[in-house]
């Protein structure tokens, strides 16, 4: 089992800060994506191989999810971060499970988070209904930066939460070696249903079914031949 | 730096304040502050009520909120009347949220997510991460800047410079590629993860896999993706637990 340093440590907390901000407020650059997220997570921890297969699986569970409208989804990122902490330094094929089980439970709670930090911004808001309705510029700009700030605060939260349990959970749970591996199955199955259901879902019943089916031929052939 | 180039940058910050009231109203009036800023040299009263609508509620993608911005900033300038430029923001709500949806979210986004996964388990490794990245942000940036340029040059005739562009186009052959990219995606990350526990595991996973999209489809929206997940999981541990 690797032993994380302090300095990874802040290292991963900065990162999923970042992370936990860029899926709404700032940049929306796709960071927040459990693959870029999960993998980048695993190079500062030492072990890249953990952090894409974390961020591979969290990301098809991510496939469920259409941000569109005021739809309320989990937040991966901070938790895709905190399953690869858990996962850092073990065989995949024993880790990923336990480390998923994390991941899910903390993406529900980024979930609620985001709702708390929308409630937030919206009575700011409410604070300053009379300094908006006269068109004062500064009173823009400091409740752009105060839900700039507070998306940061949840990030950063959401990320320690997450990165202790992940540290707990490390030294904490004992499990034999066949639940291990059947908790992975699991998670693997559960994954890819959620790809899978995703993937109908935003392909309904019309010509986008029919590049869906020619799509996983061409993946069963690329698997087949891989 | 011009003002237009710091209300692009200040656009990919437009749902920083985002809330169930005004939803993007306040970043939008954030992304406004630059462009609105020669008014008040010109009729700071106008200017006064123009930052005050900028910021009222607003709701769209934001990789398109630059068409509303740079429409209704002009339409300030051309002197339309408030409820007018009022009554138009909110029209464009709808389109403009439902085509950068269609665009971004279910097209762009997963076309490219579907690319990378292949990508990974195919061997590119960073490779595949780094392209993802670099595309998606080249061509969001480019639509920030095409946006906020249309609406800047179309004010209030921005919907027939939408229609016209190329937008509609590429609505309609985005969503193909998304649907192809992730259908191949996911047989290859399946194979990726499987191969090493054998066939009998592999069973297992897939009776996973088929009892999740049965389930979450049967009892939605109460079931999701990762209630399913930790339902499974949580059951697992109680049969292993008794011995099973």
């Amino acid at each position: 089992m690797t032993e994380l340093s302090a300095q990874v440590l802040i290292l991963i907390l900065v990162w999923g800060t970042l992370v936990g901000l860029d899926l709404v407020s700032v940049p929306q650059a796709m960071i927040s994506r459990p693959l870029v997220a999960g993998t980048v997570a695993g190079w500062l921890t030492g072990d890249v191989h953990t952090g894409l297969r974390i961020g591979v699986l969290f990301e098809l569970f991510a496939l469920d999810v259409l941000p569109v409208g005021a739809v309320k989804y989990p937040d991966y990122g901070p938790a895709t971060v905190a399953a690869v902490v858990l996962g850092t330094g073990s065989i995949w094929q024993l880790s990923l499970g336990l480390s998923v089980a994390l991941g899910l439970v903390l993406a529900l709670l980024g979930g609620w988070s985001l709702q708390v930090v929308r409630r937030w911004n919206a009575r700011a808001i409410q604070r300053r209904a009379a300094a908006l309705a006269a068109g004062e510029s500064n009173a823009i700009r400091r409740l752009q930066y105060g839900g700039l700030l507070r998306d940061a605060l949840r990030g950063f939260i959401l990320t320690l939460v997450g990165v202790v349990l992940a540290l707990l959970l490390k030294d904490g749970v004992r499990l034999d070696d066949q639940t291990h591996l059947a908790l992975t199955l699991v998670a693997i199955g559960s994954a890819l249903a959620a790809a899978a259901n995703g993937a109908f879902r935003s392909s309904g019943r019309n010509a986008r079914l029919k590049w869906l089916a020619a799509g996983v031929g061409a993946g069963v052939l690329l698997a087949a031949l891989a | 730096m011009t003002g237009r180039i710091r209300a692009i940058l200040r656009l990919f910050a437009v749902q920083g304040t985002w809330n169930y009231e005004r939803m993007l109203g306040v970043g939008m009036g954030y992304a406004a502050e630059p462009l609105l800023e020669d008014l008040k040299a010109v009729d700071p009263v106008r200017h006064g009520e123009a930052v005050a609508r900028s910021a009222e509620f607003f709701n769209c993608n934001p990789n398109l909120a630059g068409l509303a911005l740079g429409a209704t900033t002009r339409a300030e300038y051309e002197a339309v009347p408030g409820p007018q430029i009022v009554r138009f923001r909110t029209a464009l709500c709808s389109p403009l949220g439902a085509m950068g949806d269609e665009l971004f979210w279910a097209g762009l986004v997963p076309a490219l997510v579907g690319a990378a996964l292949a990508g990974v388990v195919l061997g590119a490794g960073w490779w595949a991460i780094a392209g993802f990245i670099f595309v998606y942000n080249g061509i969001r940036l480019w639509t920030s800047y095409w946006s906020l340029r249309v609406g800047m040059q179309s004010g209030m005739r921005v919907g027939a410079a939408i229609g016209a562009s190329w937008l509609p186009r590429a609505i309609r052959r985005v969503g193909p590629a998304a649907a192809f990219a992730i259908g191949a995606a996911i047989p290859l990350v399946a194979a990726w993860y499987l191969k090493p526990f054998g066939w009998s595991a592999g069973v297992g996973a897939a009776g996973v896999a088929v009892a999740g999209i049965a389930l979450t489809r049967w009892f939605a929206p109460f079931l999701t993706a990762i209630r399913f997940a930790l339902a499974a999981m949580i059951f697992l541990l109680i049969l292993r637990r008794v011995g099973v």
